[in-house]
């Protein structure tokens, strides 16, 4: 069915002048579990569905889309997006070419062992109340307990004028705990595995098994009540660790974005910003030390940014951003690629529903292995600082300087872990932090998955992963409240 | 015609769910009508429209159990189906014993001036000619002025709700806006410069004005010098100011954090945490906001709420639904926000806060600032510590030294990291024109000191 409205919006598109054309019809399921305080707090179901047609006409772009996914609307639609195209003509520079890419018909669906969505919702919610109380009764201090739940599937259907024709299932959950609590007018937090309700990944319902909340529960708790107890983060310039969890949101926020092609030829200038990663600087720039080697991956098995095919209907790929410390590579849409002759998109184009204009997005931002396991690193370090779990974060518009926050941390002297400390915050200047990394661990290498990534105008929240185990960076202040 | 046909649709979504079996139920319906123009390197690179709208149906049973669902249709062929899968959710949940029961009806009315018609019939051509004038405009006042960037946005929403004690309203509302961000260089050095614009009147967008700021601002900011990190006197934009505004709005008068106890206001009741000088309401019906509605997403009448006082927070500043008003055995101050959006939280918040006026010019701050830092607009503000409202941030766009009453020079982008608490406990000055920033009204301030922690440079 869809495959014969597709057909018919572009042939329509094609007919009223269009050059190029594509259209995306899909459907997403998201079913939304939340237990706080004994008490459910969410329990939702959430369904989006529609098409949205993209077309090139005089060389300029214009998107038009619908919820009414039918033939009549279809359409007004394509009618829309050929006479947006026309007024987007009105100011254009250069007409927009597009990277030649494998034209595939194809079909691609995530493996998945246990349907998430097959899964009754008492058991997930057997799950999360337990998980729950147990978290809460640590400690009558913790005044908020969260336990979460999130099963997502979004089915889509992409075809353009080229003669591609791609469907695809992406499928994903998970889900975590938070509880936060409060002593003599201070306020402590921590969350399991990660923060933003936890970690999540293009697998089936067993993903969410694994997690095991309710093994967990007790553990999480107790660490948060001896956060009361901690030494304050002491304001120093020092060894930094990080864990995973913390680590996954440093490459988002200090690769992943400044790496999007979109960023860097000044589209974004005007919300999230430009990139202090300058095409002139690709392949020249030293962006971090010999040890940082950082891949868009789209193809890892069960990163939360994992396809079959991209919202242009390119084909997953892997790509370096950085190697050997060295800045190599961009991610990339078919227009972008084209502009600084890649050779082909990265596949990084993305919507967050078919109502939505793809945008290049990050897909899996991996930081590949080292050699040391975790506690190696801990046990070279002399004088320096374990931070674990994001709190906090923001970061420039040209994503140089940052500031992070994390929820727990420890000291470490003369390589073991001393006392834990809290509300630790650090601050850096992107290259030069890279610059400092020198120990990478590879026996607690995983894959990350960060559901909440904001961009573009209309803001869209797109799903990504983020591939990391510990690592390490020389003299970093820290300790900044 | 469109309000008519949501108001069908929600009266007959409730009744389908009590039909099933549902004690109480709320079903709300919007229609959104959202157009953007947005544009780069001085040439239109995204142009979109979208017909966006749906069905949210949450569904109680007797004993408490509650079922949410949303989906992107408004075909009333599909309300019984979902009427029973809401139930069906409803019955697979487990009771919340704090719900004390959807909003019982009070009386409202329509507010006038929410809905501008032009707004609503904006076409890709008018606003193509408007980011054509923005873009010649920034041109023509430098030659160094590289590149302009920025959106042009046009939107049009309907929203009606109903529940099953008899609550039943409707709202609809334009809503236009235009950001315009200029990119100049000399030497090999950039200088940015923004200006933006909000209102429901897209008349009132003067794209050539727009410009002339943006270009001004990024023309003056090639070059910039770093300084040393410490503690700063800031005269702050209203664009600067609205990000802060909502932000504390979010971590303090929201009942969420107040609840969980991460709120600055749980800890400051009654005292006298911020200047005297610093008035700030939540009032959806005055003309001066920019989301002008007379309901919230459960259809409570929209009231005036004071969320400062003369610089003291209260009990009376927090914001509620009627979930989290019923664990306090509260009733809802009308702050449930539209479900609307496809990641929509629960989450009550004000999105019409309102700065009282002061009486300086901004002007008048520069000259009265001995050594300080002019902020056009903080990037990336998010919460370090929110029980003492400590955030972070950097600035942005525009960044100027001020020497002994002047502006002297463009500064390099900074980051400061301060307790709100501290920073707005001294407002020595506070703007007498208000504009409107998304969910904020604000005028611009001067403060004796800022706690600059960083620097945006490599």
């Amino acid at each position: 069915m869809f495959s014969e409205l597709g057909r018919l919006a572009l042939e329509e598109a094609m007919k009223q002048g269009a050059s190029y054309a594509d259209i995306r019809i899909g459907e997403i399921e998201n079913e939304i579990l939340t237990v706080k305080n004994g008490a459910p707090e969410e329990v939702k179901f959430l369904q989006t569905k529609g098409f949205g047609v993209r077309a090139i006409v005089n060389g300029a772009w214009g998107f038009a889309a619908s919820i009414d996914v039918n033939e009549k609307e279809m359409g007004h639609v394509v009618e829309k997006a050929i006479s947006i195209a026309k007024a987007s003509s009105m100011l254009k520079k250069k007409n927009v070419q597009l990277s030649q890419e494998e034209i595939r018909q194809d079909k691609y669906e995530t493996p998945i062992k246990k349907d998430p969505f097959e899964v009754s919702l008492e058991e997930k919610l057997n799950i999360l109340f337990e998980a729950e109380r147990l978290l809460a009764e640590q400690s009558p201090s913790i005044k908020a307990s969260y336990s979460y739940y999130q099963g997502f599937r979004e089915k889509k259907f992409f075809m353009n004028s080229e003669g591609a024709e791609i469907s695809q299932v992406i499928t994903w959950c998970g889900g975590g705990l938070m509880a936060i609590a409060v002593k003599s007018g201070e306020m402590q937090v921590r969350s399991y595995p990660a923060s933003f309700r936890g970690d999540f990944s293009t697998a089936g319902y067993e993903f969410f098994e694994s997690l095991a909340l309710v093994e967990n529960a007790k553990k999480v708790g107790q660490e948060l009540i001896k956060l009361f107890d901690a030494e304050k983060c002491p304001s120093m310039t020092t060894d930094l660790i990080l864990t995973g969890n913390q680590l996954a949101l440093q490459i988002h926020e200090s690769c992943g974005h400044p790496t999007e092609l979109d960023r860097a030829l000044g589209t974004e200038a005007d919300y999230a910003g430009t990139s202090f990663l300058t095409p002139e600087k690709l392949g020249k720039f030293r962006y971090g030390s010999k040890h940082v080697n950082i891949v868009a991956d789209a193809t890892v098995p069960r990163g939360l940014g994992t396809f079959g095919y991209d919202d242009e209907g390119t084909p997953a790929k892997k790509v370096y951003l950085i190697k050997e410390g060295l800045f190599v590579g961009y991610q990339s849409s078919r227009e972008t690629a084209a502009e600084l002759n890649l050779g082909g998109s990265s596949s990084g184009m993305r919507a967050d529903s078919p109502l939505s204009l793809p945008l290049i997005r990050m897909t899996n931002i991996n930081l590949l292995p080292g050699d040391w396991k975790a506690e190696e690193i801990v046990e070279d370090t002399k004088d320096g600082v374990l931070m674990m779990t994001n709190r906090s974060w923001s970061i420039d518009d040209k994503r140089i300087n940052f500031q992070f926050g994390t929820e727990i941390g420890w000291r470490i002297k003369n390589g073991s872990l001393e006392n834990m400390i809290k509300n630790p915050t650090y601050i850096g200047v992107t290259p030069q932090f890279w610059g400092s990394c020198d120990a990478l661990s590879k026996d607690d290498w995983k894959m990350w998955g960060i559901p909440n990534c904001g961009k573009g105008v209309p803001g869209q929240v797109m799903y990504v992963g983020h591939g990391c185990g510990t690592a390490r960076f020389k003299n970093v202040r820290v300790g900044l409240i | 015609m469109v309000i008519e046909r949501l108001t069908e649709i929600v009266e007959k979504a409730v009744s389908a769910t009590t039909n099933l079996g549902a004690n109480q139920a709320q079903a709300s319906a919007f229609l959104l009508e959202n157009a953007l123009t947005r544009y780069a390197n001085s040439q239109i690179h995204q142009n979109v429209v979208s017909k966006n709208g749906g069905i949210v149906i949450k569904a109680f049973l007797p004993d408490k159990r509650m079922g949410t669902l949303r989906a992107n249709t408004l075909e009333e062929s599909e309300i019984e189906r979902l009427a029973e899968k809401a139930v069906k959710i409803a019955k697979s949940a487990r009771p919340d014993e704090g719900f004390k029961g959807l909003p019982e009806p009070e009386p409202w009315a329509p507010v006038e001036g929410a809905f501008v018609k032009e707004t609503a019939s904006c076409t890709p051509e008018y606003r193509a000619a408007r980011v054509k004038e923005a873009i010649e405009t920034a041109h023509n006042k430098s030659s160094i002025v590289k590149a302009v960037a920025g959106y042009f946005s046009s939107n049009t929403m309907y929203f009606a709700v109903a529940n099953s004690l008899g609550v039943f309203a409707h709202a609809r509302l334009t809503t236009a806006s235009m950001k315009t961000t200029v990119i100049s260089e000399s030497e090999g050095s950039e200088g940015f410069g923004t200006a933006e614009k909000y209102t429901r009147n897209i008349k009132e967008i003067d794209p050539i004005l727009l410009a002339e700021d943006a270009a001004d601002k990024s023309v003056r900011s090639v070059k910039p010098t770093k300084i040393q990190l410490g503690n700063y006197e800031v005269v702050l934009s209203p664009l600067a100011v609205g990000t802060i505004l909502s932000y504390l709005g979010y971590i303090g008068f929201s009942a969420i954090p107040y609840q969980n106890g991460s709120s600055f206001v749980k800890y400051f009741l009654n005292k006298q945490v911020f200047d005297e000088k610093l008035t700030v309401k939540d009032d959806a019906r005055d003309p001066r906001t920019f989301y002008m509605t007379p309901i919230d997403g459960e259809g409570v009448p929209k009231k005036l709420k004071f969320l400062i006082k003369n610089g003291i927070v209260s009990e009376e500043s927090i914001c509620y639904d009627s979930l989290r008003a019923g664990k306090e055995n509260k009733k809802s101050t009308g702050h449930s926000v539209p479900p609307i959006t496809r990641w929509f939280y629960d989450m009550p918040v004000p999105f019409n806060m309102i700065m009282e006026p002061g009486d300086s010019r901004i002007e008048e701050m520069i000259e009265e600032t001995k050594h300080g830092i002019f902020v056009t607009y903080f990037h990336y503000v998010n919460p370090v510590e929110p029980t003492k409202a400590i955030l972070t941030g950097l600035t942005r766009d525009g960044t100027f030294l001020i020497e002994n009453g002047e502006i002297t020079k463009p500064i390099v982008n900074m980051r400061f990291t301060d307790s709100m608490l501290s920073a707005l406990k001294n407002i020595p000055l506070l703007g007498k024109n208000q504009e409107m920033v998304k969910g904020t009204t604000v005028t611009p301030i001067k403060l004796n000191k800022l706690r600059f922690v960083g620097i945006s440079s490599y």
